[in-house]
């Protein structure tokens, strides 16, 4: 069993429900969500935000429009559509439903979780 | 040591290292081959590209001369291998719902490169309804707009097959493989920018389309002033509103198919590369000279070009574009090759209106159409009113005096028609001239209208004025006894020659009371007599005359009265009227006219020439009707004679 797979798979799962709550709380361009998602401790492997923007896009879950830059070329500024937004709060239920789910099911004291199985 | 060599990356001039920018280019090469497979790969690569030359310039911004290997490297770390994100890309395509699986599927059933791009699909990029012509000019290499324009000549047929196409085909963002564009040109427009996108096109003056799409207009307009002195020359020519209304339409039409260049890459696709970068170039050193004069004497000198001055207001808009620093043609750089070719297809898919925006766009060219179509009725009526004017000006001399009526006639004229007039031609003038409108002079304009129209005012209440009171004034004609039984009435014409008022268009026969003029021009002619025919009370004929006339005040029309000619001559039992009232020049039309008042004896007769008919049927004015109607009160109970048409039989109700 690969580490390293598990923990890009276990990455991956929660990366399309950061990038679309960085995007919820304002118009962002990739730079931007590369820089709170470094700053928060998540890796993210650039080449992978690109092709994953682009099939939100697709998807008309994000739309974007272009801001020339005065530093570099123009940058594309995405934003969360109507079904984006419902997208995301889908994902943020899912993504509570699990947190508490898991926080349960690994920070079960030991004990209780032998008595369990006794009992049963 | 290294080899330093200057690329053009995204639009930046980088300084790389040779060994970097190999590295470079084999990276973005192996990225293309990863994404070809996924649908919007190209763009995908593309934003890859953005942010490194972002990067870089971040680099070279904090003082380091050149990109190095190193540079390149961690950037490359930082955003992955390809391999890398392969295990993630396969697996997260299913992900985001149905719509991935299609698009992976269309990746793996279409054979990668070229193949990709020349199946058929709808442009969801570029599209103004489906994005059905926009996906077939991109199967045929061609500008979206030229399809569009097949389709909409031959909407009846070509309705169904769009409508099948727009089901059956799948959209997908597409870009543009032509290296040239229609487009309109935000930067030289009078209304949507179609003529300054088609001159553009073709590298020729924005006038140029712009007379051709107004010509049929003007030769309208010119067609509209019939007396326009070179009419005859257009007579066989049928300037129709037809066609003028199809060249509105044709416009509109174009303004709704032909995309707006937004972005920097469109418009360079519009004007072709160098006349881009020349227009920047110019504007730039513009810009700059400005800006240094500026910083010199704090004020713009006059030597600055009338198009900087103008294009001030969007100038702000425009910076950020001509920061971006000019690049030079790929071709001269073969170093740059690889990073210009994935550059090629980069086209920013133009943000085009949904279906509201549409909406909006239409109510927008609806709004304009009717202030256009305002806009010119208003100018004709304007137009024609002047000449109406011109053509009622022979009139001025009997309703208005000389001296302060006539200078208030020829202020209020000049300011109401004149100021209208020339602010249209100045407003057309400035959107022409691209010039800022000042609202200064609209305020002092619509002051100075509204001053015309207050005089205007005033001189038609003075005008009206002149008609508050009427008075009369009554003469009996001396009349010799007559032996016959009957008095006979005639007319003498007027010997000379006279004019008359004509105010064109054929009207005057309309207006019977305008007088005539005689040849010196000192007296006024007028036809307005009426002949009124009673019982006398004694045995003997009587003629009166009862002239009237109107005026401000009583006197003054007593005072015209005195003024009055009209000799009545007698020859035996011949009465001779005259054929005219006259009346001095200076007094002007104050509704002149005479009554000839025939009083008949018991047992005799008159009889009237039939010269005098219209005499006898017009009815006199009603102050005199009145002071007739009081004459003949007193002594008359019966029936007043009943008048046939040659003669009157009298005397015989008389009590």
């Amino acid at each position: 069993m690969n580490i390293e797979n598990t923990q890009s798979q276990m990455r991956k799962g929660v990366l399309e429900y950061c990038i679309l709550s960085i995007i919820k709380r304002g118009e962002a361009y990739p730079g931007d969500i590369i820089d709170e998602m470094k700053s928060a401790g998540l890796q993210l492997l650039e080449g992978t935000l690109y092709p994953l923007l682009n099939r939100l896009k697709n998807a008309e879950i994000l739309t974007y429009r272009w801001v020339e830059s005065t530093s570099g070329p123009p940058r594309k500024y995405f934003q969360l559509t109507e079904k984006g937004e419902a997208f995301q709060a889908l994902l943020a239920t899912t993504w509570n439903e699990l947190a508490t789910g898991v926080e349960l099911v690994t920070r079960k004291p030991k004990e209780e979780s032998e008595l369990n199985n006794n009992t049963i | 040591m290294k080899k330093v060599i200057n690329i053009n990356f995204q639009g930046q001039v980088i300084a790389i290292e040779e060994t970097a920018y190999e590295m470079l280019k084999q990276y973005i090469e192996r990225l293309t081959r990863f994404f070809a497979r996924e649908e919007g790969g190209d763009e995908i690569v593309n934003d890859i590209e953005c942010r490194i030359a972002e990067l870089f310039g971040n680099r070279l911004k904090h003082g380091i001369n050149c990109i190095t290997d190193e540079d390149v490297a961690s950037i490359i770390t930082s955003i992955g291998q390809p391999e890398d994100f392969d295990s993630d890309y396969e697996e997260a395509a299913s992900e985001p719902g149905a719509a991935f699986a299609e698009s992976r599927e269309q990746g793996s059933a279409a054979a990668p490169g070229d193949e990709v791009r020349r199946s058929l699909y709808r442009n969801s990029g570029d599209r103004i309804l489906g994005g059905v012509c926009s996906g077939l000019a991109h199967y045929f290499r061609t500008d979206p707009v030229w399809l569009r324009m097949i389709f909409v000549l031959f909407f009846g047929f070509l309705f169904w097959v769009y409508i099948v196409l727009w089901i059956v085909l799948k959209p997908k963002v597409l870009e543009t493989n032509v290296s040239k564009r229609l487009y309109r040109n935000p930067n030289d427009r009078f209304l949507g920018g179609v003529c300054g996108g088609i001159a553009a096109y073709f590298k020729i003056d924005s006038w140029i389309p712009r007379l051709i799409f107004l010509l049929p207009l003007l030769f309208n307009l010119i067609g509209m002033i019939s007396f326009f002195p070179l009419n005859y020359l257009f007579d066989e020519v049928d300037f129709s509103w037809n066609i003028n209304m199809s060249m509105v339409v044709v416009y509109i039409v174009f303004w709704i198919i032909i995309p707006e260049a937004k972005s920097v890459k469109q418009k360079l696709e519009m004007m072709g590369e160098e006349e881009y970068i020349r227009s920047i170039r110019e504007r730039v050193s513009n810009n700059v000279a400005t800006a240094r004069s500026r910083g010199d004497g704090g004020e713009v000198p006059p030597a600055v070009p009338a198009y900087m001055a103008a294009g001030t207001d969007d100038s702000f808009e425009k910076v950020s574009i001509d920061e971006m620093p000019p690049h030079p043609s790929d071709a001269a750089r073969p170093a740059d090759h690889s990073a210009s070719a994935n550059r090629a297809h980069v086209a920013p898919p133009s943000e085009r209106p949904g279906c509201l925006n549409g909406f909006i766009l239409l109510l927008k060219i609806i709004f304009f159409s009717f202030v256009g179509i305002l806009a010119l009725v208003m100018v004709s009526a304007f137009v024609a009113f002047l000449f109406a004017g011109a053509q009622m000006m022979p009139l001025k001399s009997l309703f208005i005096d000389p001296g302060q009526e006539t200078t208030l006639l020829y202020a209020s004229l000049i300011l109401l028609i004149g100021i209208p007039v020339v602010s249209i031609l100045v407003w057309i003038a400035r959107r022409v001239m691209k010039a800022k409108s000042r609202p200064m002079i609209g305020l002092i304009s619509t002051i100075l209208w509204i001053g015309g129209l207050v005089a205007a005012g005033i001189l038609a209440a003075q005008v009206a004025d002149k008609f508050r009171e009427e008075s009369t004034l009554e003469r009996s004609v001396e009349m010799m006894p007559i032996d016959g039984k009957s008095l006979y009435v005639d007319m003498m014409p007027y010997q000379d020659d006279y004019s008359e008022f004509s105010i064109g268009w054929g009207m005057d026969s309309d207006i019977d009371h305008l007088p005539y003029t005689n040849v010196n021009e000192d007296s006024l002619l007028f036809r307005d007599i009426h002949l009124h025919i009673r019982n006398s009370n004694d045995s003997l004929f009587h003629v009166r005359t009862i002239a009237a006339s109107s005026c401000r005040e009583l006197r003054g029309a007593k005072a015209d009265l005195e003024e009055f000619r009209f000799e009545i001559t007698q020859q035996d039992s011949l009465l001779y009227l005259p054929e005219f009232l006259m009346v001095p020049s200076t007094q002007g039309f104050r509704k002149q006219s005479i009554t000839v008042e025939i009083s008949v004896p018991a047992g005799k007769t008159v009889e009237v020439s039939d010269v005098l008919n219209n005499y006898r049927n017009q009815e006199p004015p009603s102050v005199v009707r009145r002071r007739i109607r009081n004459y003949t009160r007193t002594f008359m109970t019966a029936e007043p004679p009943h008048l046939e048409d040659e003669e009157s039989e009298a005397g015989s109700d008389v009590v």
